[in-house]
């Protein structure tokens, strides 16, 4: 080996070494620390009671016709917040894919502009954007009065599911986007026109080529709005008319209880489960993706 | 034969550029035929357009004597050799080459058998659950071949197949190409900006230039009756020179008046001459039509490459008898070896080798396979 | 096909475009309101400029922003860059393994693991204001890095591995190498990873909620911190000038420099430099180098110097905590009383004094990070129950009233209270009384008494309830003629009931939206307190009519200053709570807040009386014949930790339901 080599390999080695600290201290010793207060009792002695407290505390809820039904608490708070998350991503996930592959389709300078327009929104901040949201959708609101306008009846929308999930499409609809887009701008065009070559109307291609050259977009995207939806707290509060309890209320609710413990608990398992289903989503979607080659 | 495809009066302009320009042709069933010609002359353009990717501005694109101009790919019975194959990267190679059955929904038993003889036409037999990614280049080509093949359609494109292949790979894969295209009687339109590749394989060879087709025949045809100083200097190397035609077979140029076997031309009309290298004999100096001086000469494994200077122009000579760097000559040439063309736009453009040397030549190859 | 693509694209703008119209025009209303558009006007752009802690709170989040974004660039490019080249397969997966993590993980898991670690790093290390700029820029350097990572590490694998060595076999060092022709190339990757680094940090707030500390806050805290109030509509004003300020800037950056132009160039220096040849256009190129450099550069000074200067001690800083929107901050003409104690300070000792003001959206809030002993403050406001706890667990000092002669102008009624019986620890700020507000017309005036109003089911659909627990219960138990502060769990579970009861009939749990709701008509019963019925009054809609009353028995709270255990400056403390008993900012301070003030300083000023009006006076200032036993019954208590729990889960029953 020569000398230069053996020197570049020295320098290019130390070019990590910052990184690799800060990620130790600053990545992997905090989560520690989560772990440790979630197995720990007040005077920090060990404990798995936050833990199981957290599969089987239950409450009283009224069922359809009125009578009451014992409900693990945290069970179905996490369904709940599960169910709002996978309905928002899903339509980001609509709305999104088409979207970013119109864009992936244009001209480059009009790729340019479309995707700083879709940057735009993120850089207002996101409790603001969420307060006019509120100012739109509002039995009274914007919304309503140009429907009324119109003569078109009114709708009530706050305080439904379906503002709980406009506001997180909203929110995060730019994360889906992102991925998506920068996958498909660099899909090689050829292999859309060799499919449409092979016998493909334009659905087969979208469906036999495009969809599954994509994927890893897909996963990348899926991730990254269902993740911060499923443990948002202020949109929720918000556009829900403070009618959703999710899993951030949850543990917001516990920090401000003063109950680090049991909100290091909740913390601590919402981590681990993701980890588990990004691991699982990771795996099963490898098949699908061809490790980066055509790129 | 019946005509399989005809384009007829075809335009096409891109932001300006016109690209094809009023372009008409005829390609037969069962023909391989070869669209030749530089980076840029719109040879890819008319394949697309047969393909089904893009539309002319005017003119139409006839198969099986229907217009199909807005036909879209898919609904042509026509499938394309890409020219970096295009592989589909998340499918396997059964699966690229079952692609456009499935499309079709093909029975499953009938997909296998299908897809496992074109495997083995293609030589590719147990590589089946390979991933396309780790094929190399030539495997990559029999892929794609077959996977153009299996749905069995009328006519296959193939642009620039065999660019990415290496030399010996290449000259394989030609005559692989060549026996597949007989064995399964499908019109093979080839797209090339290799001559020697051209000359091979095809039945008929389509030599364009700037948009426009320059000319149409069989490899013969456009090797020893080229139209023009064009197609003469793209195929194969000639000496072109200007002359004037006295009479039927008799033409004089450098100096000198030769016996030829042309005829048709207008008395003392101007026309272009051309002389292929390996058609001119050395004889000792004083003998023979012409005198020159030998300025150099390259081995180059067969035969000797002589560039000899007579009156100014400089000549190429193919010759297997050493001559040495200096040294005084007389050019010996056949009436049969001269070819007369009429003059054209392309006149006096080629044909010197003033400036010749092998590495400029390979140097535009180059950067015509990096820019198309 | 063709249309119909257009038609969605233009919708999709339409739907990410709406709300930032809706923020653009609201920016310019007349009135408070952010649903009711009364008038154009300027006012919230002039309001803007003049609220010096909004100011200093974008000041600070655009530091932030540009040193995270500045560090995890030069980090991340570096890290990818040994990435790339690492040997070792394992010791590669586990850092890609890592590196995700914080992308993974919640925002809130990320905020409170961090927030955890600097706790016990500042127990361990004892730093006594562990949290503050320091924590919060390593917090966002840290979930800044992945995304600048994960941006220009496949850049370098797409990149041409041969480039770095034709340079090096052309001569150049392999740090020459990779700084002429690596890092051109994986270039437009850092600016892109670089600037998604900067948006994230801009807009972050969950995580720096967990992670802020003493003295620095930022935009996004700020205006969580206003939910007490209401978020004013010169944030509105804000949002649309960082809106035009950004398109701005997006825009001429794309008119300079398109992609493609980009790509070409990348392609001809690629070209060159495998051919050996100098690269082309070194100007510009070096142009490049020295923005992204420098910039880099620049932020990592910056980081540095400001550290540095804001963990330097100087002589004279106070650190205050209190309620978001509680303080005469200058706007609308107000009183900024901060910048005018400081000024006061300067001419009165000859001495310059600097405040830190920053803002906490409730007690639990507030107290949490006292108690976390990594943050440091001079002067706290929390409400009464929270002052008997934190006397109770020694977070408070004992005052030295020679320092507050001002205490004497506090109104008899307020000594002695249970919460600080020997008024030893605190000097009472402002107080109110629970009452509800209704739209008189939507509801009878009939049935406006008492609590029942909220249970009457003739509102169904109209009725607002307190979003937390304390007072939400509150609510229940006065109806039933219960004791707020009891122990006896079953009484608590009947509360729970009464408000799963009500329940259907209730529109919304709100806090700060009650303020919305109520103007718009949107709601049309709602208890809340006194003085922000009157903020509600100035907003109204012109089809609503905001009325007010007591029921009985009510709510009673106290905030009061007092001095937390980790002040530094106890005499410096002390004098500030003086000032803000003196007649001028005391004055400002009700008149800002519109709640009452325990300072017949103030509630016995004609000036005073005269600016809020008969009624305002009237309900502010019920008068009562004996409020200290009444204070004492029905006001708030601290429970304790077992108790709140057990609240605490009731709530989450009412909640899931």
């Amino acid at each position: 080996m020569t000398k230069k080599t053996t020197r570049r390999n020295l320098v290019t080695g130390i070019a990590a070494s910052p990184y690799e600290l800060w990620a130790v201290v600053f990545i992997l010793v905090p989560l520690a620390f989560v772990a440790y207060y979630a197995f720990t009792d007040n005077s920090f002695r060990f404990t798995t009671a936050n833990i199981t407290r957290f599969f089987t505390a239950t409450s009283s809820v009224a069922g359809e016709d009125g009578a009451g039904r014992e409900v693990r608490t945290y069970l179905l708070i996490s369904w709940r917040s599960l169910k709002l998350a996978a309905i928002s991503t899903v339509v980001c996930l609509l709305l999104g894919y088409p979207l970013a592959y119109i864009i992936s389709r244009a001209s480059p300078k009009a790729q340019k502009t479309m995707m700083t327009l879709i940057m735009i929104p993120m850089w207002m901040n996101f409790l603001i954007r969420t307060y006019a949201w509120m100012t739109i959708l509002q039995d009274t609101g914007i919304l309503n009065n140009f429907l009324a306008g119109l003569h078109l009846g009114r709708v009530h929308i706050i305080g439904t599911e379906t503002a709980v999930v406009i506001g997180m499409v909203y929110d995060y609809l730019p994360y889906m986007i992102l991925p998506l887009y920068s996958i498909m701008a660099k899909m090689d065009h050829r292999l859309i026109e060799a499919a449409r070559d092979l016998g493909c109307a334009p659905v087969g291609v979208l469906r036999r080529v495009i969809l599954p050259l994509s994927m890893p977009g897909v996963v990348n995207g899926v991730t990254m709005v269902l993740i911060p939806s499923i443990s948002t707290f202020y949109i929720s509060q918000k556009l829900g008319d403070g009618m959703f309890f999710l899993l951030g209320d949850a543990i917001e609710g516990q920090y401000t209880a003063n109950n680090l413990h049991f909100a290091a608990a909740i913390a601590f398992i919402l981590m681990v489960a993701l980890l588990a289903a990004m691991a699982v989503m990771r795996h099963l979607t490898s098949k699908y993706t061809y490790g980066g080659a055509a790129a | 034969m019946d005509k399989i495809i005809e384009l007829r009066n075809i335009t096409k302009s891109f932001d300006g550029e016109v690209v094809l320009d009023n372009i008409s042709l005829d390609i037969y069933d069962n023909e391989f035929i070869t669209l030749l010609g530089p980076s840029g002359c719109g040879k890819t353009t008319t394949l697309r357009l047969i393909g089904g990717f893009e539309t002319p501005d005017s003119g139409d694109v006839l198969f099986m004597g229907q217009r199909i101009n807005d036909v879209p790919p898919h609904k042509r019975n026509v499938n394309t050799v890409f020219q970096r194959y295009a592989l589909f990267p998340h499918l396997n190679v059964f699966e690229n080459v079952a692609f456009p059955l499935r499309e079709r929904k093909v029975p499953r038993e009938e997909i296998e058998t299908r897809v496992e003889e074109m495997l083995a036409m293609v030589a590719l037999k147990g590589f089946e659950h390979r991933s396309v990614t780790s094929l190399s280049g030539g495997q990559q080509q029999r892929v794609a071949i077959a996977r153009a093949l299996v749905g069995k359609p009328r006519v296959l494109l193939l642009d620039e197949p065999l660019a990415a292949l290496d030399l010996k790979l290449r000259k394989d894969m030609q005559q692989e190409l060549k026996n597949i295209q007989k064995a399964t009687g499908i019109t093979f339109i080839f797209v090339t900006h290799d001559q020697e590749e051209a000359l091979s394989m095809s039945d008929t060879i389509v030599v364009m230039s700037e948009g426009r087709i320059q000319q149409i025949g069989s490899s013969q045809d456009v090797y020893n009756e080229p139209k023009n100083a064009f197609v003469a200097d793209f195929i194969g190397e000639s000496n072109i020179v200007d002359g004037i035609m006295l009479r039927d077979k008799s033409v004089s140029f450098s100096g000198h008046t030769f016996a030829c076997v042309d005829g048709g031309f207008a008395p003392s009309e101007p026309v272009d001459v051309v002389v292929r290298p390996e058609d001119v004999d050395i004889v000792p100096a004083g003998k023979g039509m012409l005198q020159g001086t030998v300025t150099s000469v390259t081995f180059m494994g067969v035969h000797y490459e002589v560039i000899v200077d007579i009156g100014g122009f400089k000549w190429m000579i193919q010759t297997t008898d050493f001559v040495a760097e200096g040294e005084h000559i007389g050019l010996y040439i056949e009436p049969d070896a001269i070819h007369i063309m009429k003059k054209s736009e392309y006149s006096g453009l080629y044909g010197d080798y003033a400036s010749f040397s092998n590495e400029f030549d390979e140097l535009s190859d180059a950067e015509s396979e990096g820019s198309e | 096909m063709k249309r119909a693509s257009k038609i969605f694209t233009a919708l999709m703008f339409v739907f990410l475009f709406a709300p930032i119209a809706i923020l653009l025009l609201f920016s310019f209303n007349e009135a408070r309101s952010l649903s009711v558009f009364s008038g154009f006007s300027l006012k919230w752009y002039r309001e803007l400029f003049r609220d010096t802690e909004t100011l200093k709170t974008v000041r600070n989040t655009l530091v932030l922003a540009v040193c995270a974004a500045g560090v995890s660039t030069v980090m991340g490019t570096a890290a990818a860059v040994g990435i790339h080249r690492m040997r070792s397969k394992y010791l590669r997966s586990a850092l890609d393994m890592v590196t995700n993590i914080p992308m993974i993980n919640p925002d809130i898991i990320t905020g409170i693991s961090m927030m955890l670690m600097f706790v016990f790093a500042s127990r361990l290390f004892g730093f006594a204001a562990s949290l503050s700029f320091i924590t919060l820029l390593i917090a966002h350097i840290t979930f800044c890095l992945p995304y600048v990572i994960l941006q220009v590490l496949p850049r370098l694998r797409q990149m041409d591995k041969s480039l770095p060595e034709a340079a090096m076999d052309l001569g150049c060092t392999p740090w020459k190498a990779f700084w002429k022709v690596e890092l051109p190339e994986i270039m437009p990757a850092i600016v892109t990873g670089m600037i998604m680094a900067f948006t994230l940090s801009l807009d972050d707030f969950v995580i720096s909620y967990f992670t802020t500390g003493t003295g620095f806050q930022t935009l996004p805290i700020r205006i969580y911190n206003m939910t007490k109030k209401t978020v004013t509509p010169d944030m509105y004003a804000l949002a649309t000038l960082i809106f035009f300020v950004i398109l701005a800037l997006l825009l001429l950056s794309n008119l300079t420099d398109s992609e493609d132009s980009q790509k070409l160039r990348a392609a001809r220096r690629a070209k060159r430099a495998a051919a050996g040849k100098p690269p082309a256009d070194p100007r510009k190129q070096r142009i490049l180098y020295a923005c992204g450099g420098s910039l880099a550069l620049v932020a990592v000074a910056a980081a540095i110097v400001f550290a540095v200067t804001e963990t330097d001690n100087k002589p004279q800083v106070l650190n205050v905590y209190n309620w978001g929107e509680y303080i005469s901050d200058g706007s609308e003409g107000s009183m900024d009383v901060v910048k005018e104690f400081e000024r006061w300070y300067q001419e009165e000792y000859g001495r310059p004094v600097q405040v830190n003001y920053t803002t906490f959206a409730s007690n639990e809030d507030m107290y949490a990070k006292l108690s976390s002993g990594a943050v440091r403050y001079d002067v706290v406001i929390p409400s009464d129950y929270m002052i008997a706890r934190m006397i109770e667990e020694d977070m408070l000092l004992p005052l030295d009233f020679d320092n507050i002669p001002n205490y004497q102008y506090i109104s008899d009624d307020f000594h002695g209270l249970y919460y600080d019986p020997d008024d030893a620890y605190s000097v009472p700020y402002a107080y109110g009384i629970v009452g509800v507000i209704y739209n008189a017309n939507a509801v009878d005036e009939a049935d406006a008494s008492g609590w029942d109003l909220m249970w009457n089911e003739k509102y169904a659909g109209q009725i607002l309830q307190f979003n937390n627990s304390r007072d939400a219960f509150g609510t229940a138990m006065y109806r039933a003629g219960m004791d707020v502060n009891t122990t006896d769990r079953s009484l608590w579970q009947s509360a729970l009931d009464d408000l799963l009861a009500q329940r259907p009939l209730v529109k919304s749990y709100v806090m700060d939206e009650v303020y919305n709701m109520m103007e718009s008509g949107e709601g049309a019963v709602a208890a809340y307190y006194a003085g922000d019925y009157f903020t509600m009054l100035d907003a109204q809609a012109d089809t609503v009519d905001l009325r007010f009353y007591y029921p009985d028995p009510t709510n009673f709270y106290i905030d009061a200053m007092c001095v937390p255990s980790c002040c530094q400056n106890k005499q410096l403390a002390e004098i500030f709570i003086n000032y803000m008993l003196s007649q001028e900012p005391a004055i400002a301070n009700a008149e800002y807040t519109w709640y009452a003030s325990p300072n017949t300083l103030v509630y016995e000023n004609q000036d005073y009386i005269d600016e809020m009006g008969e009624d305002a006076m009237a309900i502010l200032y019920p008068g009562w014949d004996d409020f200290a036993a009444q204070y004492n019954t029905y006001a708030y208590r601290n429970l304790d930790g077992e108790l709140l729990d057990y609240i605490n889960s009731l709530w989450e029953t009412l909640k899931i339901n």
